[in-house]
């Protein structure tokens, strides 16, 4: 008599199809879907594109800055991108939302831009790319350092990130 | 004349042609056909077995060398007007197949394509959204 119980669920549910394309659909918490790609935490380590599966990745140098450029339409959305980024600048969306006529072909890309900037401290020419986690070895650092250290080139920057660690650890049992 | 074009308007059959897939995204336009709870047909379309009676085309895979002939001369026999669909991120762009010596795509090299769904494999929701915007392509071929 357990299918009298289940008719009755069924009776009382009302059809189990899927709204969507006329009403609205669920999306899973953990699904993978569009790359989003953040500028102003990426340090450039390239992870990204060494692991693209699809070749989806590609970053290029040009005048402006060093660019990032991910073509969703080569990406199979496994999320390794985002698994091996150390600074999570690469987030998967649950965005799914990707179908698109024929001409928007070769608009499906995520652009982003690390700009090239002036060192403050020697003058030098530098791409402006966040500062690594490694930089800040043994102290929390606070939003002005991060702004400070980015905008010295790598060479100035690893001093004075010594620098302000020195000063910082300063008493402390090494 | 007219009475044929707004009823055939409302019923596009939908042909499925796989150009090499793994079956990833075979078995998602499968899931959207026959699974209930995505249901294709709400839509009006049928999937049918004769590429004579087709008015949407779904094509999977990355056009492997060893299909290729095979399958353009499969989407020749289908009448015009017909609206292309590629399905999943092999015939749009090679995918993780690209540049293989086996593999002569992306498919539009070869092929008018008019819809994209990108994916690997889309979900079914997203193959529903690209059939509704085929959809909206056809009624404006015909």
């Amino acid at each position: 008599m357990g299918f009298l119980r289940v008719l009755i669920r069924n009776l009382l549910a009302g059809p189990s199809t899927d709204p969507f394309p006329f009403g609205e659909t669920f999306t899973p918490k953990a699904l993978r879907g569009r790359v989003v790609y953040d500028a102003s935490r990426c340090t450039s380590c390239r992870a990204c594109e060494q692991v693209c599966i699809g070749g989806a990745i590609r970053f290029d140098n040009t005048p402006e800055g060093r660019r990032f450029l991910l073509w969703h339409n080569t990406c199979t959305f496994c999320g390794l991108c985002a698994f091996y980024c150390p600074q999570d600048a690469i987030t998967m969306t649950t965005d799914w939302h990707l179908s698109h006529a024929q001409e928007d072909k070769f608009k499906m890309v995520e652009h982003g831009l690390i700009p090239a900037a002036k060192c403050v401290a020697c003058g030098a020419d530098y791409v402006a790319v966040a500062p690594t986690a490694k930089a800040f070895a043994g102290y929390a650092p606070s939003a002005e350092e991060v702004e400070s250290l980015r905008q010295c080139c790598p060479r100035c920057r690893r001093k004075q990130a010594a620098e302000i660690a020195a000063a910082k650890t300063k008493g402390l049992p090494s | 004349m007219s009475l044929i074009r707004t009823l055939s308007s409302r019923s596009p059959w939908l042909y499925r042609i796989n150009a090499g897939s793994c079956n990833g995204c075979d078995v998602e336009l499968a899931t959207t056909a026959c699974i209930p709870r995505y249901d294709v047909e709400r839509l009006g379309c049928q999937y049918c077995g004769s590429p004579r009676h087709a008015d949407i085309v779904l094509i999977t895979g990355p056009l492997t060398a060893r299909v290729k002939d095979k399958v353009l001369r499969l989407f020749a026999e289908i009448p015009e007007p017909k609206v292309t669909v590629a399905v999943g991120i092999c015939p749009i762009s090679g995918g993780i197949f690209r540049e293989s010596y086996a593999v002569c795509g992306p498919i539009d090299h070869y092929l008018p394509v008019d819809v994209n769904v990108p994916g690997c494999p889309p979900r079914p929701q997203a193959i529903l959204e690209g059939v509704a915007k085929a959809i909206e392509i056809w009624k404006s071929r015909l």
